[in-house]
């Protein structure tokens, strides 16, 4: 009997080598001709929401009331990181701040990418999910909206940007 | 499992930087699935996967070198701490493990196969709609979804052999994999000499493809012999394997080996090595407290690291603080003076006659104090401000939200206080595992004829449930603390 994706999210992997081969990746995917870097590193984040949220959800409903401890909770479980998460509402932003970004710690000078573009598609199709699966319907959705800061850029810690909409979609 | 073996996982994985696993493992699907988008070809894209695997490693290996002068340096030796490369890489635990030797003639080593019945690789794979990578259209003779974790293995596995200066080189290739129906991981761990090394190590095929895909294998540069530190040359008498040897020997043949290693490598006798510190005996032992700090910080910087976190530094000093006090105030004098007589043991027939009589002239708490002043130096230097402390650390324990969602804006009051517990958790330990290790001199003067500090524990208690145990018990607290702390 093999482990069950269950069981791997009660335990935890050093990420120290897999963190290097999205570098490599992207290095990769440069050198053979792809020019959407950054979309395709977010749908590598979105199709790790949409298996994670099979298996564990923070809450039923994702609202605004709620949204800034729900991302919070979702990086703690699933990056193990304790992050800062900030409102702006009169521009309807989301800011995650993370002096730890699991997926960025070294700048290279050959490649102008930040790892933690991975989360910026895997969080808002996580909540997304968490909301298309919901019986009350918040009227919530989130999209990115970039890499405000990221150590992999230069820059002391990893700072997510995303935008919040609410009407009768979700 | 040895001693050394179980703390170095433990050390590895605690500060290393950690995801839940299944992160790790849906992120290592999607890299597959994008190198598979560029090549169209799932076996083309196996061989992609290795080889960035083998890059990433290989990145990370050149970063922390320092932790792998103390691995063993020979194949056979690299692999039978397979264990620690495997969390190395995966900073998993390693479960159902079997090994095969393979025997291979005109060669000093074997072949081994690996056995895993559990591939974090392949848990569940196929059962989500984004599990894409067609693994029904690999050839049957090409490897699985764990090549990238094999291409990881390999290169730390050289890397090692490569700063041991070792000639030999090991290809780790899977050679059945859970997610095309086997019913277990194989590896197959092949070693060369490296001359063959060179010749085997991509066919032209393999390199022809790699290269349209602007993907070079990367070629091994040997580590020049002066760029060597002292570690590199203390690093044969102390990688794992011996120290691992060292603590199953007994008290007399320990002082023999480190006889033999002063004479190797230092080329004197150990009385005129020792014939340095006679009259500074003191700083000697202040000595001991010092080089414990720093070789502790030896290990990738991690103490240095720790302490520049100003609250990690506190509470780095109050603990320090405590145990100096704990020491002197609730370890009977006995107890203390046993450890000062061992010192003196240790030393007679090493040092000259006139130092070890100096040493015996102190008491052992003198001893005690002149390993924490040595301590307290390091530590300063490390990045503790002792000026500012205060008498007293206890703070209310942080309480928990009720709805268990984790509070989205951390200031550093919440931070600490979320820390808090977990700091406290780790004093109490470490104060707990001093007074057990600190009780042994007892047990090993008990131990008729001095059969060592090893049999001594395990004659008085099981591995399981007894003062071993109990230690190790202790240390895997600690470490979890550490972890939970670090995130």
């Amino acid at each position: 009997m093999n482990y069950s994706r269950n069981d791997l999210r009660l335990s935890e992997a050093t990420m120290n080598q897999l963190r290097n081969a999205i570098y490599h990746l992207a290095r990769f995917l440069i050198n053979n001709g792809v020019t959407d870097l950054k979309e395709r590193l977010r749908q590598m984040g979105r199709n790790i929401a949409k298996t994670y949220s099979n298996y564990w959800n923070p809450v039923d409903t994702v609202s605004l009331t709620n949204i800034r401890e729900v991302i919070a909770t979702i990086y703690k479980e699933v990056l193990k990181s304790s992050v800062s998460v900030e409102i702006n509402d009169l521009e309807q932003l989301i800011i995650v701040s993370d002096t730890n970004c699991a997926l960025c710690k070294y700048h290279y000078d050959d490649i102008e990418i930040a790892g933690c573009e991975i989360l910026l598609g895997l969080i808002p199709e996580y909540v997304n999910q968490i909301n298309m699966n919901s019986n009350q319907k918040s009227g919530l959705m989130i999209e990115p909206v970039n890499i405000q800061k990221s150590r992999a850029l230069g820059n002391k810690s990893c700072v997510q940007v995303f935008k919040y909409k609410t009407g009768e979609f979700a | 499992m040895g001693v050394v073996k179980w703390l170095m996982k433990k050390i590895t994985k605690a500060f290393g930087q950690n995801t839940s696993s299944l992160f790790f493992s849906l992120l290592y699907r999607e890299i597959l699935k994008e190198i598979n988008n560029i090549t169209n070809d799932e076996d083309l894209s196996l061989l992609v996967m290795r080889e960035i695997g083998k890059r990433a490693a290989n990145e990370s290996c050149e970063r922390h070198s320092t932790i792998f002068k103390f691995m063993p340096g020979s194949p056979d030796k690299v692999l039978d701490y397979f264990e620690i490369l495997w969390v190395v890489v995966f900073g998993k635990e390693l479960e159902d493990l079997s090994y095969e030797e393979i025997p291979k003639q005109d060669s000093p080593y074997n072949d081994y196969l690996l056995k895993i019945d559990n591939c974090p690789i392949c848990a569940d794979y196929g059962l989500s709609p984004e599990d894409t990578f067609d693994l029904s259209k690999v050839k049957q003779n090409k490897e699985g979804m764990a090549c990238g974790l094999c291409g990881m293995l390999q290169s730390v596995a050289n890397f090692i052999l490569q700063v041991k200066e070792n000639n030999y080189r090991i290809r780790i290739t899977e050679q059945k994999c859970k997610a095309k129906g086997d019913d277990y991981l194989q590896l197959l761990c092949k070693v060369y000499d490296y001359n063959q090394w060179k010749e085997l190590k991509s066919s032209e095929k393999e390199k022809n493809i790699l290269s349209q895909l602007h993907l070079e294998e990367t070629e091994e540069e040997f580590i020049q012999t002066s760029k060597l530190d002292i570690f590199d040359k203390l690093q044969d008498a102390f990688s794992l394997d011996k120290i691992e040897d060292i603590i199953d020997e007994p008290f007399e043949t320990v002082k023999e080996r480190i006889a033999n290693i002063i004479e190797d490598k230092l080329h004197m006798e150990p009385t005129k090595f020792f014939d340095y510190f006679r009259n500074y005996e003191d700083d000697m032992i202040r000595i001991l407290g010092f080089l414990t700090i720093h070789l502790l910080n030896e290990y990738g910087g991690f103490v240095e690291k720790l302490l520049k976190n100003e609250t990690m530094a506190k509470a780095f000093g109050y603990l320090y603080k405590q145990l100096k006090e704990l020491v002197l105030l609730f370890i009977p004098l006995d107890v203390i003076n046993d450890y000062h007589e061992f010192l003196v043991n240790f030393l007679d027939g090493l040092a000259p006659e006139e130092m070890v009589e100096n040493v015996r002239m102190y008491s052992g708490r003198d001893d005690i104090n002149f390993v924490f002043e040595g301590a307290q130096i390091a530590l300063e230097d490390l990045g503790i401000n002792f000026e500012e402390l205060e008498d007293n650390i206890w703070e209310e324990l942080k309480s928990q939200r009720e709805d268990e969602l984790v509070p989205a804006e951390q200031s550093l009051v919440d931070k600490t206080q979320e820390r808090f517990p977990k700091i406290v958790k780790i004093l109490q330990e470490i104060v707990m595992l001093l007074n057990e290790i600190l009780t042994l001199p007892i047990r090993v003067l008990i131990s008729e004829g001095h059969y060592g500090l090893k049999t001594a524990v395990n004659s008085v208690v099981s591995e399981e449930e007894g003062l071993a145990g109990s230690i190790r018990n202790r240390f895997d607290t600690i470490f979890d603390n550490i972890q939970e702390l670090r995130q």
